[in-house]
């Protein structure tokens, strides 16, 4: 299991209101470099990037480099505008993704 | 028994032990006073023949950890502890920033609760086709198992060995579920353990150090109270001597482990309180023991008895 999340919002939000979405990620952001034992470097291995769409549109972006931490933590709000599905998703060196949904219902 | 202790004892004054130089002769005023006379700022200090390893296990090593028991009444007196020393520890989670603090409690941002996650997925799945999920015994989990960490470590009455809780876990692993042990510090085991701890948060610890358990709390405390590695410091100096005193960037506390499994800054990653302890022991220049070696065990037991009383905080969050 090196990858999970766990992200946090409130489920109903009214129309026009501000948001709070809080993403904890699990995984162990190797930055390489390590001697493999056998002559050559352990490759850089990390989630480069978390994108989140909100009902299609994208809302927000993080790059991720080196110099973040294992197990990554990030907050950012937005406002509900309609209800609809917030879709996040990592890429990860190598080409890998994870996807993950959680739904906002507007009032 | 042994030989007669020394009647005088050399202390340092408690400036001398900061300096980090516990080889500097005491301060000449102080030399020879014996160490039960309150009202001295110092950390006991023992002269070189209690300081001699293979005394410290059986009979020898229970008299001079008594010797330094009595030695250690009136410091901590002086810190202002009432009582014996066991009450008014303090949980290391007091000696976080109030921002790591509020990390810890904080599920949606405690990444420890990652472990706790996989150890509940660990716990209901079968480990094999015929085999059984850690489940199909111990039901009901919430209930069955809550509380069960705050015995831990203890004596397995079967085999007589003192057992903690990655312990117990393999032991079950190998003999009731038939299956390979996951080994120590593995992410199994580790998630396994956080998830069984995390399910007595809140419950005082609550060890028992008589009967079958008595040999390994004393070899224990003699361990704490040995001053070992090439720093020749004890557990006890920091742990009970310089709490709240800086040591590098970090505050040094009392050094419970009620936190563990925690997740370490320094590691990013979980790890046990036997990983931690190789650390400590690396840090005075001592030989680091395996992980699950009797003597971090006895050690473990001695701590969560000297802690007891205080709250399981597993899995938490420490520098």
């Amino acid at each position: 299991m090196s990858f999970n999340a766990r992200i946090t919002m409130p489920a109903e939000a009214r129309a026009g209101e501000i948001v709070e979405i809080r993403v904890l990620t699990r995984h162990p952001m190797d930055r390489g470099g390590q001697s493999d034992g056998k002559g050559g470097t352990v490759p850089r291995k990390i989630l480069n990037r978390l994108t989140v769409t909100y009902a299609g549109e994208p809302i927000f972006r993080f790059d991720m480099h080196t110099g973040v931490s294992a197990n990554p933590f990030v907050s950012f709000t937005t406002r509900a505008v309609a209800t609809g599905d917030l879709l996040f998703e990592w890429r990860e060196d190598g080409g890998a993704t994870f996807t993950r949904t959680a739904r906002l219902t507007v009032t | 028994m042994g030989r007669k202790p020394p009647f005088t004892t050399t202390r340092v004054s408690s400036r001398t032990q900061r300096s980090g130089d516990p080889g500097s002769s005491p301060e000449p005023f102080l030399a020879g006073v014996p160490a039960w006379i309150p009202g001295l700022p110092a950390v006991a200090r023992d002269d070189a023949r209690v300081d001699d390893t293979s005394k410290s296990v059986g009979l020898g090593g229970c008299f001079s950890a008594l010797r330094t028991t009595l030695r250690l009444v009136p410091v901590v007196a002086i810190v202002g502890l009432a009582g014996p020393a066991t009450a008014q520890l303090r949980s290391g989670t007091e000696f976080l920033s109030p921002e790591m603090q509020r990390q810890q409690a904080d599920e949606t941002r405690n990444p420890a609760f990652f472990w706790v996650e996989q150890g509940r997925e660990l716990f209901s799945r079968k480990p094999g086709a015929n085999g059984q999920a850690c489940v199909s015994c111990h039901a009901e989990p919430q209930q069955s198992l809550r509380g069960a960490a705050t015995r831990y470590p203890q004596v397995d009455a079967a085999s007589g060995k003192l057992l903690n809780l990655e312990g117990r876990i393999e032991q079950c692993r190998v003999e009731r579920q038939g299956q390979p042990a996951f080994g120590y510090e593995t992410p199994e085991l580790l998630s396994l353990t956080a998830y069984a701890a995390s399910l007595s948060r809140g419950l005082p610890l609550d060890v028992r150090t008589d009967g079958a358990a008595k040999p390994f709390y004393e070899a224990g405390r003699a361990m704490f109270e040995r001053r070992q590695g090439q720093l020749n410091l004890s557990c006890a100096q920091c742990h009970d001597g310089l709490v709240g005193q800086k040591l590098r960037g970090d505050t040094i506390s009392y050094g419970v482990g009620t936190a563990f499994p925690a997740y370490r800054l320094e590691w990013n990653d979980v790890g046990s309180l036997h990983r931690r302890l190789r650390a400590c022991s690396l840090g005075v220049r001592a030989t680091q023991f395996d992980y699950g070696a009797p003597e971090y065990l006895a050690l473990e037991l001695f701590l969560a008895a000297r802690g007891r009383g205080l709250p399981i905080e597993a899995p938490g969050i420490r520098r």
